[in-house]
């Protein structure tokens, strides 16, 4: 029989480097996504987080991706949460030290460059400030405040110490929105004069967040950080002392989009909406809301709807509507899509250029060719009316592509454009400033639901 | 009395006539034409799209179905002339009895490359056809303003 063996290399020898070999490959995912965390020059940047929870992990998750990353603290009220975060970040690499008040955490955390603020948003202009003053640049999660006096504090604070302060509406630094506002709208003209847009956000139901009996948090500790009871800390997004409701949790985002994507602020807005369907939530379930933009060309009328019964009716997007095209544009590129009306100039040099493509899937592509069959010619035999039923229909719109696409976390380009923004090669694409318009877009739509009238907005109402 | 086609009226014959005639020319113009198209791709016609065309054909084939590429290649990259050939013999009427068997034959074969991916809408089209060439078959003996006719003793 036949020997493979090495000179000096024993069965006890090769079990125990198979084991290791094994270990290693089996950590390898791991010690390649650390690191990217550890020191890589003078350009790692150390970070502290305070909230762990829901939106605190999705930061963390999108951060740890990006290189020269240092994690050095996280703060959460909440043990559960904290030693979740803490956990993650141990695994790849980072050694934060936990902490339940951020102040301990801001005064004995020495080196911090940036702070992540993904907290409950009544706590945002507070933690944001204190943050600031200390002498960090800030990266808080969306709506910038629950209070548009307290955005604006954050505002005066960024410009007072001359730190940065980034809003977490990440749809800004997404490449496929960025290249739609950019070289679509502005520069090619595609759409030709917008008139009107829409945005949509419908969810089907949600059970609210429950939490283990065994993690609850003692009474005092909820209300010495503000909290009435363990169900409205789980789910503060739905209590007015917390937050704004779902026009704030999800419409803000969208109505942030039209701002950027108008290059304007409201002047208007109407909105009708109510608490409906969840007797365990304190805000509207469901929002409605229109509001006017004044633009170069004309009154934009864009209207908003935000349900959180449904998820029929499209999901969600943000629909640009103009005379030659309409853009609809979604973080899911399965929504998005680029319209061309039939009046409007042919659209093949853009195609040339590579600005948009010929639809491959979805909407207006070819019928799919299997494997064993030849694509078939196009036989342009129906006429431009055909499929139309009524004389007032217009011709069918074509449907295009959009052949930019984000192939990363949709919130790591938003956190790299703050990271390379401190380390001075570029600049904030959602600076407080911009942020604070929004929030204060976003917030008059309670008001004129409660209202039940046309609220106008005075552009102080969007400055510091 | 027997009610053989050869035996009935002569109005009767003039009908079977019309109605082999409309065969034949239907099935050899769907024949020669799917043999046309198979040279074509982005609106040209080309032996280089050809044989893409069959080798893109050949590999979907074998790809989704137990069929080796070898005999899926062959078979295809042969396909197209077959196709054109059994055409015009079937259009122009030479030897219409063999020609319309064989290209019957040919459509089988391609039924049998789609029986064995489960392209059931396909394999359903070509029934018809091969349905079509039996009747055809059927009514050979009737064939006129042919080429090269048949002769039926």
């Amino acid at each position: 029989m036949s020997s493979l063996s090495l000179p000096g290399f024993t069965r006890r020898d090769f079990i125990t480097t198979g084991a290791k070999l094994s270990a290693a490959l089996f950590a390898a995912p791991y010690i390649l996504r650390s690191a990217t965390g550890e020191p890589g020059g003078d350009d790692t940047l150390n970070v502290a987080l305070i909230g762990c929870g829901e939106q605190g992990r999705v930061l963390l998750n999108a951060a740890l991706k990006i290189p020269h990353i240092r994690f050095r603290a996280v703060c959460d009220i909440w043990p559960y949460n904290r030693t979740y975060g803490e956990r993650l970040l141990k695994k790849f690499g980072h050694d934060p030290k936990p902490y339940e008040d951020y102040r301990e955490m801001l005064a004995s955390t020495p080196g911090l460059d940036a702070v992540i603020v993904a907290t409950p948003d009544f706590m945002h202009s507070e933690h944001t400030c204190a943050a600031l003053k200390a002498g960090h640049h800030v990266y808080c999660e969306k709506l910038m405040s629950n209070t548009v006096e307290g955005a604006r504090a954050m505002v005066r604070t960024a410009r007072e110490t001359g730190k940065l302060l980034q809003i977490g509406h990440q749809r800004r630094s997404n490449p496929r929105y960025l290249h739609a506002r950019d070289h679509l709208i502005n520069e090619a003209h595609l759409l030709g004069r917008i008139t009107n847009s829409s945005a949509q956000w419908n969810r089907a139901v949600t059970e609210d967040l429950g939490f283990p009996a065994s993690q609850a948090l003692a009474e005092a500790t909820l209300h010495k950080y503000g909290y009435e009871n363990m169900h409205e800390f789980r789910n503060w997004r739905w209590f007015k002392r917390y937050a704004g409701g779902v026009i704030s949790d999800l419409g803000a985002h969208q109505i942030d989009v039209f701002n950027w994507m108008l290059g304007s602020n409201p002047v208007s807005v109407l909105a009708g909406g109510g608490r409906d369907y969840y007797t365990t939530h304190e805000w509207y379930d469901n929002v409605i809301a229109i509001y006017e933009y004044p633009t170069k060309d004309q009154i934009v009328r864009a209207t908003y709807q935000v349900l959180t019964t449904t998820s029929a009716g499209g999901g969600y997007h943000e629909y640009f509507m103009g005379d030659e095209g309409a853009l609809k544009m979604s973080e899911n590129p399965k929504y998005t899509k680029l319209y061309r009306e039939a009046r409007a100039p042919e659209w093949d040099q853009w195609v040339d250029q590579g600005y948009i493509a010929k639809p491959g899937s979805g909407e207006g592509a070819p019928a799919a060719v299997k494997p064993w069959e030849k694509p078939r010619p196009k036989m342009p035999m129906a006429s431009k009316a055909a499929g139309v039923v009524d004389v007032r229909e217009t011709a069918e719109l074509s449907a295009w592509d959009i052949p930019v696409t984000l192939d990363k976390a949709i919130h790591q380009p938003h956190l790299e454009n703050f990271f390379d923004s401190i380390r001075g090669k570029t600049t904030l694409n959602c600076p407080g400033e911009s942020a604070l318009a929004t929030a204060a877009t976003v917030l008059r739509v309670n008001e004129a639901v409660a209202a039940r009238k046309v609220l106008t907005f005075a552009p102080e109402d969007f400055t510091v | 009395m027997s009610d053989s086609p050869a035996s009935s009226p002569a109005a009767c014959r003039f009908e079977y006539t019309a109605a082999f005639l409309l065969l034949r020319i239907f099935l050899g113009l769907r024949t020669f034409l799917a043999g046309l198209e198979k040279f074509e791709a982005g609106g040209r016609y080309t032996f280089a799209n050809y044989y893409a065309n069959m080798d893109r054909m050949a590999q979907g084939i074998t790809g989704a179905s137990f069929l080796p590429l070898w005999a899926t290649k062959n078979f295809a990259h042969s396909l197209g002339y077959l196709l054109l050939l059994f055409g015009v013999l079937v259009l122009l009427g030479i030897k219409s009895r063999i020609s319309l068997t064989l290209t019957g034959l040919l459509y089988v074969g391609l039924a049998f490359g789609l029986m064995a991916v489960q392209e059931n809408d396909g394999i359903a089209w070509l029934g018809v056809y091969v349905g079509m060439f039996a009747g055809a078959l059927v009514l050979v003996r009737y064939d006129r303003f042919a080429l090269w006719r048949d002769r039926f003793d």
